[in-house]
């Protein structure tokens, strides 16, 4: 049973490598960057940027903005180590949601870092829409892998010069597919199961990365939290949005093509948890764990992510 | 590499939150964090879980190590040529491995032993220590 591709518009997966990000440009820098200008960057502990979500997007889930705020600190930890390493997204403590962003908003992004080096950089980051608090990130982790196994370093340096000088163009981003979610089951348990086709032709995948496609984990995260707000409506009997989501953990890297099974389960929620339902969801890889995370859902108050 | 013992009575102590750190991290159940398991072959860790286990234990215990710390504090003073070659430890270095994951069964320590697989040996009591010594060396620095 096919759960949520009603959205779909699968980008083609054309668009040559080392644009320099015009609006027509559909691979490289382009298809899945979200940084359209870093406007300050003060040592190694605070960078601030732009980006606008185009408004011809077909799709902008509500994780891409997390994915905007992880890609600016990568850019000022790939330039404190000089381009030989690149940070993965790895763990993220604590990430809440405030509001929706939509097509045409310019999300302000700011990042503080805690500590950045060859291994690994820690940061928290928040974005704004004209003043208003969007989404937080805290306890942010990334490990920092050889940059070679995922681009090369000399167009990366280009990029980051362009992005902090003039910046680039705004609009490549034309959106993602939703996710495919097929043989769901568990219906009307504590439980549901679905398997995630990751997609093979998309766009995104020239751009994450150039070297090595890799299926986004903000992307899997959009997929797992579909799955989790679908158990938390029943369980609800009636609409929620998710408000915060914590302990993401992504362990191994999924390759183009691969089927994922996800899970989630409701669970408890803590003492000090103010959120009345939550939805704890993993996803298999041939019957290893290779993500998780918590997800925190409240009534609806008209907005949805 | 001289450093005061770590006594039995002090991994105890910093043993019980260890333990439900690990457990949060790695999304067992408590009971499965014995002292002595590996984390690696029987608790299916990663390298991944590694950095989040010590992200956790930095925030639980009000310390800050340093990535690596662990290889680092093993070949202390030592130059690297001296503790390994071609990412094999020399024996000296597995000497001084064998010194400072003292809790280790001597059967775990593999001859060969490449770098990459020191990860392999530890257990929760190594990261008892390792917060041990943590701890001191915040104490030490006043």
């Amino acid at each position: 049973m096919a759960v949520s591709m009603a959205q779909a518009t699968e980008a083609s997966p054309e668009g040559g490598a080392g644009g320099k990000g015009a609006a027509g440009d559909t691979g490289r820098f382009a298809a899945f960057s979200f940084v359209d200008r870093i406007t300050a960057i003060e040592g190694t502990s605070r960078a601030c940027g732009l980006y606008t979500i185009p408004t011809g997007a077909s799709r902008f889930p509500v994780s891409l903005v997390a994915e905007a705020i992880g890609q600016l600190a990568a850019w000022v930890a790939m330039s404190v180590v000089d381009f030989t390493h690149r940070p993965v997204a790895a763990l993220a403590g604590d990430t809440r949601m405030h509001r929706l962003p939509k097509p045409g908003d310019t999300l302000e992004l700011i990042v503080d870092i805690e500590s950045c080096d060859a291994d690994s950089i820690q940061y928290r980051g928040r974005a704004l829409v004209e003043g208003q608090l969007i989404l937080e990130l805290s306890d942010t982790l990334g490990s920092m892998l050889d940059i070679l196994e995922f681009d090369s370093p000399e167009p990366l340096r280009a990029d980051f010069a362009l992005l902090t000088t003039t910046g680039r163009e705004p609009g490549a981003f034309k959106g993602v597919p939703s996710p495919i979610l097929s043989d769901l089951s568990g219906e009307g348990g504590q439980r549901l199961e679905a398997n995630l086709s990751v997609p093979t032709h998309v766009a995104f995948f020239l751009d994450h990365f150039p070297r090595r496609p890799v299926f986004p984990a903000t992307l899997m995260l959009d997929a797992q939290l579909q799955l989790a707000q679908r158990l938390a409506e029943r369980l609800a009997g009636g609409p929620v949005r998710v408000q915060r989501i914590t302990n993401v953990k992504v362990r191994a890297f999924t390759p183009p093509g691969a089927t994922l099974l996800l899970f989630a389960e409701a669970a408890e929620p803590g003492q000090h948890d103010v959120e009345p339902i939550l939805i704890k969801v993993g996803a298999q890889a041939e019957g290893r764990t290779i993500a998780g995370a918590k997800m925190f859902f409240v009534p609806d108050s008209g907005e949805t992510a | 590499m001289a450093e005061a013992v770590i006594s039995k009575e002090e991994i105890m102590a910093v043993f019980p939150t260890v333990q439900k750190t690990m457990a949060d991290a790695l999304g067992c159940d408590v009971d499965d964090i014995k002292l002595d398991v590996s984390l690696i072959e029987g608790l299916d860790a990663e390298s991944i879980d590694f950095l989040d286990m010590v992200f956790r234990l930095e925030r639980a215990f009000k310390i800050k190590v340093p990535r690596g710390k662990i290889i680092e504090d093993v070949r202390g003073d030592m130059p690297v040529t001296e503790f390994e070659e071609n990412g094999i430890l020399t024996e000296k270095g597995l000497a001084r491995l064998r010194e400072y994951l003292s809790e280790i069964d001597a059967s775990r320590f593999k001859t060969p032993m490449r770098v990459d697989h020191i990860a392999r040996l530890y257990t929760p009591e190594t990261f008892c220590k390792l917060v041990i010594r943590a701890q001191r060396a915040t104490q030490a620095a006043g």
